[in-house]
């Protein structure tokens, strides 16, 4: 009976995703109000929010693509905030503040390591702008990327703003190749009915603009974030998009904002970040669930749609596994679905390479790969991610400083990690 | 509004928090403890299922001595397939069966009736050959007699030429007183009587005449005597095709009768003969052709715990069965051939097991 209803809850969802995903190219391609009016003449001033740990010299290079940007200079500062490294990642900082004089750089570090969050909210406290921009520190930023996410803020009901995220380095390997299709039908198909109703589940954290006010609103909230008195420091662009779309204020991702990052490239690497994010993904599901009745008051029903399916696409996604492996366990060994992922490979490549030459795969072959990859995805990741949500590991950068001492009794740590500035 | 009324709700915490009971901490820590005792607990049982699970795996991918037993049921499909198979076949069986009998009853009656006719034929031929001989030695003689009789007739004709003058004379005589009424009546009678020896005379000249014919001539009653013959060879040919066509259906009959009797020979060497005929029960299993070298008869059967430890000998194999079965993989799913062997199983529950093990025991324990 068990595995029925698995399975008819499986059917159900897929049939789901599959509305979703037809619903999306036809929004995509007839609904012009599925995209925001932009109005590149508002261009409000904004300071881009970079949190740094262990980055190296890609701090430098990420300033200096920032540095590119055809938003007016004067209207833009860059604040580069040092998450205590352990590299020479501060003097790339520095050594970036220098050299590109025709932007504002602002380098800061925090005096204990804090976490990506509490370095943004740090950051933050260096700034007066009227928009926020908190990007990751291993990115590359095309030029029009600024100009993109302030153009959106002209509708006054948008609260936040996401930029697509594209991979750097898409031929490095088959897992890279995966992560490039994942990222690239992510953000051009999947999210465009959440675009439609302005209610983006999840804006990366790569490129999030966000208003200032409304940040300094919800600082607070991503300062005491605690999972039972643990501080919570992984996930923060979930959680930022989810109070933006509890505020009332719309999310939205502006496909034309692009920047690349670099993404894992070898299994325990992409394997320790997908924890991160299944992790951040459950949190946020038992937290739509707690306050579900708020959810549906305020909320799109496609929102809560989104925000209740998605993470619970993941936990059936382990019991699906599980219903195959004790089950037929060579089912999944089977043409079928190889077949399936090499044909949605071989169209998504053609697409991608079409429309983004940056990003084209050379070999899509590699999607295939991405079956025994879901299978260990559904199997071990959501398992671990539901057993391991007191963890507080970023898992992806090595950390050799002892972490911020657990908050227990639910303040919001304001005394810890605060920054130093340096320079100007 | 929404905005303003999170906002609203917001402004309301804040004292709340504030007001935050201390033993909050306590309730915290507590439910973080157990959450790593019960997280703790469940990632190891994932570690201990997932290397349970790989080894149970490569154990069956490695392993050639496993098989898997089949509990046959009058009622499932290929039973009760078999069943109306070894009906049908019996009923065919019977009826040829009969069929056989009437052939060889009626075979046995048109070879007795031909053997009469055969019989019948040399002594139909003998009577005409004899028949014929006589009338070649009696046709000359009656000729010659019939000659005679003719010129016998032709005196005997002119004499009653004289009779009328006679019968004249008499009624003179009687008229002129010589002779008495009785007299007359007595001369005429004699007279009739000439005239009428004189008429079968004639009479017997002309079936004189007749028999010459017969005996010198083909006639009619020799041409029905040798139809009879002719339609005595005939009869005697039909028989010989009817029981010729009789004796090539009984030696169809026969070869389909031995084919039948094969096939239920080998359905009787069949486990489902053994499970639908049988009043007893028997105990079965599928053996994969890839674990066949281990199997004879008598060969030990193991029953385990977990299905790979802990074994114990449960009982031996009794029979091994030669057609060919297809079944299902009991770890992988995937379909597999082999064969079935019947067990003789001394622990009959081992008969539920998912797989036994023949000749030795899996892990040496």
């Amino acid at each position: 009976m068990a595995p029925v209803l698995v399975w008819l809850i499986l059917i159900l969802c897929l049939l789901i995703s599959l509305l979703k995903y037809t619903f999306a190219l036809i929004l995509k391609w007839s609904v012009p109000g599925a995209t925001v009016k932009k109005d590149y003449t508002y261009q409000p001033t904004v300071s881009v929010l970079m949190p740094c740990f262990n980055e190296g010299k890609t701090v430098y290079e990420t300033i200096e693509s920032i540095s590119r940007s055809n938003y007016p200079n004067d209207r833009f500062e860059v604040i580069a905030q040092d998450d205590c490294s352990v590299d020479d990642s501060y003097e790339w900082m520095l050594e970036a503040q220098r050299d590109f004089s025709n932007i504002r750089v602002r380098v800061g570090r925090n005096t204990v390591n804090s976490g990506k969050a509490r370095s943004v909210c740090n950051a933050l406290q260096h700034s007066t702008a009227e928009l926020i921009i908190s990007i990751d520190s291993d990115c590359i930023f095309h030029t029009e990327a600024i100009r993109e996410l302030a153009a959106c803020f002209s509708e006054p009901k948008i609260g936040s703003v996401g930029g697509r995220i594209g991979v750097r380095n898409p031929n490095e390997n088959a897992i890279t190749a995966i992560q490039t299709f994942i990222y690239y039908a992510a953000f051009q198909v999947y999210k465009v009915p959440e675009n439609w109703t302005r209610s983006v589940g999840c804006i990366s954290g790569c490129l999030f603009a966000i208003r200032r006010e409304l940040l300094l609103e919800i600082e607070p909230k991503i300062r005491s974030r605690h999972w039972f008195g643990i501080p919570v420091n992984q996930g923060e662009d979930r959680f930022l998009t989810h109070q933006t779309l509890l505020r009332g204020y719309g999310t939205y991702i502006n496909n034309d904002a692009v920047c690349w990052t670099t993404v894992p490239s070898t299994l325990p690497e992409l394997f320790k970040q997908q924890l991160r994010w299944k992790r951040s993904i459950v949190r946020d599901l038992f937290y739509t669930l707690r306050t579900l009745p708020q959810h549906v008051w305020t909320l799109h029903p496609n929102t809560v749609l989104t925000l209740v399916l998605t993470p619970l696409g993941a936990i059936l996604g382990l019991l699906v596994a599980l219903t195959v492996i004790s089950g037929n366990p060579m089912e999944l060994a089977g043409p079928a679905p190889l077949i399936g992922y090499l044909a949605i490979a071989a169209i998504l490549a053609l697409v991608i390479r079409r429309y983004s030459a940056r990003e084209a795969v050379n070999n899509p072959l590699a999607f295939g790969a991405y079956l025994a990859w879901s299978v260990v995805s559904s199997l071990f990741i959501t398992t671990l991610a539901l057993c391991t949500l007191d963890s507080r590991d970023w898992g992806t950068r090595a950390k050799i400083q002892e972490p911020e001492r657990e908050s227990t009794d639910g303040d919001d740590g304001r005394q810890d990690g605060r920054s130093q500035e340096s320079a100007g | 509004m929404a905005t303003t009324d999170v906002k609203m709700e917001e402004v309301k915490k804040v004292p709340a928090e504030a007001k935050a009971p201390r033993i909050q901490p306590m309730v915290y820590k507590s439910v973080v403890t157990v959450y790593r005792i019960f997280a703790i607990i469940t990632l190891y049982a994932v570690l201990l299922g997932v290397l349970a699970y790989g080894f149970v795996m490569g154990f069956y991918a490695l392993n050639t001595s496993w098989a898997a037993p089949v509990i046959l049921s009058p009622a499932d499909d290929k039973s009760l397939d078999f069943t109306q198979k070894l009906v049908t076949t019996r009923q065919t069986l019977e009826d040829l069966n009969v069929d056989m009998k009437r052939l060889q009853d009626g075979v046995a009656e048109v070879t007795k009736h031909r053997a009469a006719l055969l019989a019948l034929a040399p002594e139909l031929q003998a009577a005409i050959v004899r028949e014929k001989q006589h009338n070649r030695a009696t046709g000359p003689q009656l000729l010659e007699l019939d000659k005679q009789k003719q010129a016998d007739n032709l005196k005997t004709q002119t004499v009653m030429a004289q009779i009328k003058e006679v019968e004249a004379t008499i009624d003179k005589d009687l008229a002129a007183g010589l002779i008495t009424k009785g007299d007359a009546a007595t001369q005429r009678a004699a007279l009739n009587q000439a005239q009428s020896t004189y008429t079968d005379s004639k009479i017997g000249e002309i079936l004189l005449t007749d028999s010459i014919l017969e005996k010198t001539t083909t006639d009619t009653k020799s041409l029905d005597v040798l139809d009879k013959q002719a339609e005595l060879i005939s009869e005697v040919a039909q028989l010989d095709i009817a029981i010729g066509v009789a004796q090539k259906q009984i030696y169809e009959e026969t070869k389909q009768i031995n084919m039948l009797r094969q096939a239920l020979a080998t359905a009787k060497s069949t486990p489902y003969y053994l499970s639908v005929d049988g009043g007893n029960v028997v105990y079965f299993a599928f053996v994969p052709y890839d674990n066949q070298s281990n199997i004879s008869i008598g060969t030990a059967v193991y029953d385990c715990y977990l299905n790979m430890v802990a074994c114990r000998k449960v009982g031996t194999v009794k029979q091994i069965f030669a057609g060919e079965e297809h079944a299902i993989h009991p770890i992988f799913k995937t379909d597999i051939r082999g064969f079935l062997i019947q067990m003789q199983l001394d622990h009959t529950e081992s008969a539920k097991s998912k797989t036994v093990f023949l000749n030795r025991k899996p892990l040496f324990f």
